[in-house]
């Protein structure tokens, strides 16, 4: 679902720099879009030249009565059919070639761009929106400058030609066969913006029924118990007779337009005929070119309509443009400076050999800090965390205890103050390397598809099968993973073989155990777990933490009493810092949080 | 027969419509296979006085002395006639749209109140995205297929009809010359696109690989930047974009091949049919506008029956997506054949040996279960996780029935009540309670719209929503559930409390539902609450001994029996797993004690 409307990026008219910033993506594209082009020409000139076959069929050899030409006419359709053939295979390979190619760099880049946008980026970009930028509208834009390519030079080519070729045979009747023209153009934009503006209501409705039926399925338990359903069958058939609606206007539009160009077509064969026929007899034309003129008007259509198509999709794909090129151009606000990037390398080209060893001290020197919206959540806030340290931060939700952690891993930057690492600006080093150094373990233990192989290799992409095993086997993780009949190669979300939570975390314990990090980050995992893992957990939290610096966010204050510091945190702000016994003894807040914990039958 | 019904069964009530578009649709056909025959008219008839392939009852109007004079005459019937086309095919499309507008509409009504109507236990099992993709991408399908591709398969097997029989009127051998090749495009075109589908099928493997990629990457990313696995990543990404690219490419090429090669063949067509017919003008068996007329009605032809390839590989499509429905709506759903009575309610329930075990278990849920609660008592009932205490709720409200023993209220069984009526009666306040896309006002206000913003603000207050709701932006505004902001565990609970506090229910359960909530916040809401439902029975679940202990009695659930019950007091004095949780606590509070006392500070020990 998605927060963002589609809509949002729409802008009226015609936008330059969008569209120069797309084309620069063709570049290397380039000699596939010429060959797109030229088939665009070629068609255009085989379509109106392929009545003039019949034509000579008509006002030579059937005119003349003499059929020794046959064989020639026979062989111009053979070779024409033939050249047809190749054209058609060559602008389809093409034109389709342009549009994957295109839609491959698009997601290139924009992959590109998300792999080095900051942490806060997501935090406010739906996950669901991303992908459509994706998807969607990178097909969308290549499609459009593919096959739209290919409409609009064969299409505008035809018109012209046609007009001309009208002209060049008999301009008397050209200029009365053309006549209708330009009210037929007129009618095919006119029809066509609302055409496909009602198909956007229509999508829009559509996003909204998919949005209820989801609601209705995974609201059913709370529905029952309230007795909702009638309530909510209203809601529902109000959406769904508005898509009735929708869909019945855009098919009258669409309805009404198809018959009403037919019509117009209709009077210029009429004008024709009558003409064209009033020549004929006084033999100022031949019937061949009479039949000609005819072709041509039925023809003068399809390249209309498909302008008009064209044209009109051309506004949807400026929306997706606009929309892709915001994400790959989007600032980036967490970034290395030049100088830092020329030493350590970028985020997808780190030059690791320059990257320095850490001991792991942490220093907040007077740091602030507040979220784009909102008030400052840390103010001046300075801590000292020694190399070799387990530091653990208590406190209720919106303390700040997360905010310190996003801090220490940069996923954000301090307002103001300074963080060092080692005793240096972090910001002087680059992201990669301190991140190369980090141990971080979610709340939730986000793994990746794949096996639980690849899940620890993940903490140390060039690892061998022992260091996994022996990863494993430090966190207690190995015994169950040796139960599975495809022990390391078990997918870890398929189907029947899906882990535990409690054993999922052990797993993401040893992918951050495996990069042997100086700096682990704890967040530690609320969901209830049985008693046993708890205890497994408890084991492997300790072995990973020993001798690194270690920040643990714990909920649950019985994991933390063995931290070398407490902080109870409040408001941005240490109010009480200690081991267990001291904070105990103090009788403050620490102590209220620490009795005032429910015996609770979960654990 | 079945699989005929399976597919008009949707329409039912909408098939005049049909018919009338259909109708329409055949004599547009016919018309349409005239238009060419107004240029052979004119070419042949008024031009070289031959006979004319237009049907009698329209040469009556072109009989004219001279030749301008018929011309004329053929212009504006031709104008006329076209205008009577402009307005039926309109209206034939009309009525499809209005046709398929309507049967979709219905049938996305009747899936929606059947979901809604399935069963508690359908809903458990049911996996929420396939279920999703059934009421809407098939829906979708057979909409389509029924608006768009069946109404293009009866136009163009009208058009072929007619087609043939004016060229068969014109000259029969010419016709079949130009039949020659033309069923070889239509084989070709089945063949194809029947072939394509598995092709197909791994471009949407490899897309779908591709978007799980992006997908995965964006929703831990966290994980990617601690790692510093960005590199890792891009190349991950590039190799599933890359794979997508070239099996597009594969597609493709077959793509290219099968219009390309059909182009050939249906040029062959025209070929041979202009071949023959200037043989057959020259030596005098056709008139030069029959062959004009051959050509175009073989347009009409020749063209739309490659596309017909795609419909016919495309309906297998619509029959699964159609079965894939009638897997839902074949669901027996909880209410239609409820027969039960709307009773009087008023608090007084009686729990009769009842047991609860699922068809497909091996082991009971819950055994022998015999208590009772009288209006105004509030009841406990504390467990382990699996237990079986969520089920006990389960069963108050009928989303599980009992499978052994009888649940009474005020002496009537409860399975001789109306499911809707006894829920309506029991208000039950979820450990994860679901928000609908609304706003929070109507969100509170769900079971009762017309409640006065007072009220609303007032219960909020009181489930100590009220301060949190003030902090958003858009404060009551503000929309919330899968399309609006995210409220966390907690908010969510107390907001299910508020919407119970607008109402007045005989008998209320907490399904732990302050989990989310702490400690101090949890203890606060309930004072306020068991002021507000003096005379209701309650019901509260919960593993939390802080929870249960006020209550007038406890039941101790263990392994889906009652190991004890009682009151607070009694219960600690007993050996079980109460005494023993409740000595577990204290414990923990008399080591802080003692490390008070080692230290030396001058407090008293609790």
């Amino acid at each position: 679902m998605q927060h963002f409307e589609e809509e949002t990026f729409v802008k009226k008219e015609f936008d330059k720099r969008t569209w120069k910033r797309i084309i620069s993506f063709m570049r290397p594209l380039r000699l596939y879009v010429a060959v797109v082009i030229l088939c665009g020409v070629l068609l255009a000139v085989a379509d109106i030249a392929y009545p003039l076959i019949n034509r000579y069929g008509i006002d030579v050899i059937i005119a003349s009565g003499d059929l020794s030409a046959l064989p020639f006419f026979i062989g111009v359709y053979v070779v024409f059919m033939i050249v047809m053939g190749i054209l058609v295979y060559t602008f389809i390979y093409f034109a389709e070639k342009v549009q994957n190619h295109l839609a491959h760099i698009i997601r290139k880049k924009a992959f590109e761009k998300l792999q080095e946008l900051p942490f806060s980026y997501y935090d406010r970009t739906p996950a669901g929106w991303i992908v459509a930028r994706m998807t969607s509208d990178t097909r969308q834009l290549s499609d459009i400058l593919s096959w739209g390519l290919i409409d609009i030079t064969w299409g505008g080519l035809m018109m012209v030609g046609l007009a001309t070729m009208m002209l060049i045979l008999n301009w008397q009747l050209a200029l009365i066969a053309l006549s209708v023209m330009p009210l037929l153009v007129y009618l095919s934009m006119f029809f066509r913006k609302r055409i496909l503006r009602a198909y956007r209501d229509i999508r829009k409705q559509n996003s909204k029924i998919t949005g209820a039926f989801n609601e209705g399925i995974l609201g059913a338990k709370t529905t029952k118990t309230l007795v909702l359903e009638e309530k909510n069958y209203a809601d529902f058939d109000y959406l769904t007779s508005r898509m009735k609606k929708h869909s019945v206007r855009a098919a009258l539009f669409a309805g009404l337009y198809f018959p009403t160009i037919l019509f117009l077509a209709s009077i210029a064969t009429a004008l024709v005929l009558y003409f064209g026929g009033l020549d004929v007899r006084d033999e100022v034309i031949q019937v061949g070119l009479l039949y000609v003129f005819l072709s041509y008007i039925s023809q003068f259509f399809e390249p209309v309509m498909q302008l008009a198509n064209v044209l009109a999709h051309f506004q949807q794909a400026q929306a997706s443009a606009e929309r892709v090129v915001s994400l790959i151009d989007q600032e980036v606000e967490i970034d290395d400076t030049a100088g830092v990037k020329e030493h350590y390398g970028t985020i997808l080209e780190p030059k690791r050999a320059n990257f320095a060893s850490i001991t792991g001290r942490i220093t907040f020197e007077n740091v602030s800090f507040r979220y784009t919206k909102g008030e400052e959540v840390l103010k001046e806030f300075s801590l000292d965390i020694a190399a070799g340290e387990t530091v653990a931060l208590v406190g209720s939700t919106g303390a700040g205890k997360s905010t310190i952690v996003n801090l220490v891993c940069r996923f954000y930057e301090p307002s103001s103050g300074r963080i060092l690492v080692d005793g240096g600006d972090y910001r002087e080093r680059s992201l990669s390397w301190l991140h190369s150094h980090l141990g971080y373990v979610l709340q939730t233990p986000e793994l990746f598809s794949g096996t639980i192989r690849e899940n620890i290799r993940y903490g140390k992409l060039d690892a061998t099968e022992e260091e996994i095993v022996r990863a494993a086997k430090m966190v207690g993780a190995h015994d169950f993973i040796a139960t599975f009949q495809k022990g390391y190669d078990t997918e870890v979300q398929e189907g029947g073989s899906r882990l535990s939570v409690g054993q999922k975390q052990l797993v993401s314990f040893a992918r951050a155990l495996i990069r042997d990090p100086a700096i682990l980050i704890l967040d530690e995992a609320t969901s209830s777990v049985d008693t046993t893992t708890e205890k497994r957990l408890q084991k492997a939290i300790e072995t990973i933490m020993a001798g690194r610096t270690a920040i643990v966010i714990a909920p649950r204050l019985s994991t933390v009493t063995a931290a070398d510091k407490i902080l109870v945190l409040e408001h941005g702000e240490v109010i009480e810092a200690g081991t267990h016994e001291e904070l105990l003894e103090r009788r403050g807040n620490y102590f209220k949080l620490y009795t005032n914990q429910f015996a609770d039958l979960s654990a | 027969m079945k699989r005929f019904r399976q597919f008009t069964k949707w329409m039912k009530g909408e098939t005049h419509l049909y018919l009338t578009g259909m109708a329409i649709l055949f004599a547009m056909q016919y018309f349409r296979t005239l238009t060419p025959l107004f240029i052979q008219h004119v070419v042949d008839t008024t031009l070289d006085g031959k006979r004319s392939a237009l049907p009698a009852f329209i040469t009556r109007f072109l009989q004219a002395e001279t030749v301008q004079r018929e011309l004329l005459l053929v212009g504006l019937v031709f104008i006329g006639f076209a205008a009577f086309r402009l307005v039926f095919v309109f209206l034939q499309r009309a009525i499809f749209a209005l046709f398929t507008e309507r049967t979709a509409y219905k049938m996305r009504n009747r899936i929606y109140d059947h979901l809604q109507n399935l069963s508690f236990s359908y809903h458990s099992q049911a996996e929420t995205g396939d279920l999703l993709q059934r009421s809407t991408t098939d829906v979708e399908t057979y909409r389509r297929f029924i608006g768009e591709q069946l109404v293009d398969v009866l136009r163009l097997f009208f058009l072929v009809i007619f087609a043939i029989v004016q060229m068969s009127f014109m000259n029969p051998r010419m016709t079949f010359v130009s039949l020659a090749i033309t069923p070889v495009v239509l084989g070709a075109a089945i063949v194809y696109f029947v072939y394509v589908k598995r092709i197909f099928r791994r471009v949407e493997e490899a897309e779908s690989r591709m978007t799980s990629a992006v997908q995965e990457n964006v929703t831990s990313n966290r994980v990617v930047k601690a790692f510093a696995n960005e590199p890792f990543e891009m190349e991950k990404f590039a190799e599933t974009s890359l794979s997508f690219r070239e099996e597009s490419m594969r597609l493709t090429r077959l793509m290219a091949f099968f219009w390309s090669s059909t182009d050939i063949l249906i040029f062959g067509q025209y070929a041979l049919t202009a071949s023959f017919g200037v043989y057959s003008v020259v030596t005098g068996t056709l008139a030069t506008g029959e062959f004009i007329a051959f050509l175009s009605l073989l347009g009409m032809i020749v063209w739309p029956l490659r596309q017909l390839g795609r419909i016919v590989g495309d309906f297998g499509k619509t029959q699964v997506a159609l079965e894939r429905i009638d897997e839902i709506m074949e669901e027996e759903d909880e209410h239609t054949r409820d027969k039960g009575e709307k009773p009087a309610i008023s608090g007084n329930i009686r729990f009769e040996n009842v047991g609860f075990q699922f068809a497909d278990d091996t082991k009971p849920l819950l055994k022998e279960i015999s208590f009772a609660a009288a209006p105004g008592e509030t009841l406990a009932v504390i467990g382990r996780t699996g237990s079986g205490k969520s089920t006990l709720m389960n069963l108050l409200v009928r989303l599980l029935e009992t499978t052994e023993g009888r649940i009474l209220f005020d002496g009537k069984d409860i399975k001789s009540i109306k499911k809707k009526h006894l829920r309506k009666h029991v208000g039950v306040i979820l450990q994860e309670p679901f928000l609908y896309s609304k706003t929070v006002r109507e969100n509170i206000a769900i079971m009762n719209r017309d409640a006065d913003s007072e009220h609303i603000r007032e219960a909020a207050r009181t489930a100590r929503l009220h301060e949190d709701i003030e902090n958003f932006e858009a404060g009551y505004d503000t929309i919330v559930g899968e399309r609006g902001v995210t409220l966390s565990g907690g908010q969510k609970q107390r907001l299910a409390i508020a919407r119970m506090l607008l109402e007045k229910k005989p008998v209320l359960v907490f399904d732990d539902s302050l989990s989310a909530v702490d400690a101090e916040t949890d203890i606060q809401i309930r004072k306020a609450l068991m002021k507000h439902w003096k005379d209701t029975t309650v019901f509260i679940i919960t593993h939390r001994i802080q929870t249960a202990m006020e209550a007038d009695r406890i039941i101790v659930l263990e392994n889906g029996r009652i190991a004890a019950s009682g009151t607070h007091e009694s219960l600690i004095r007993e050996a079980g797993l109460y005494a023993e949780l409740y000595r577990q606590q204290t414990e923990t509070l008399k080591q802080a004690g003692k490390i008070i006392e080692e230290g030396g500070e001058d407090h008293a020990a609790f």
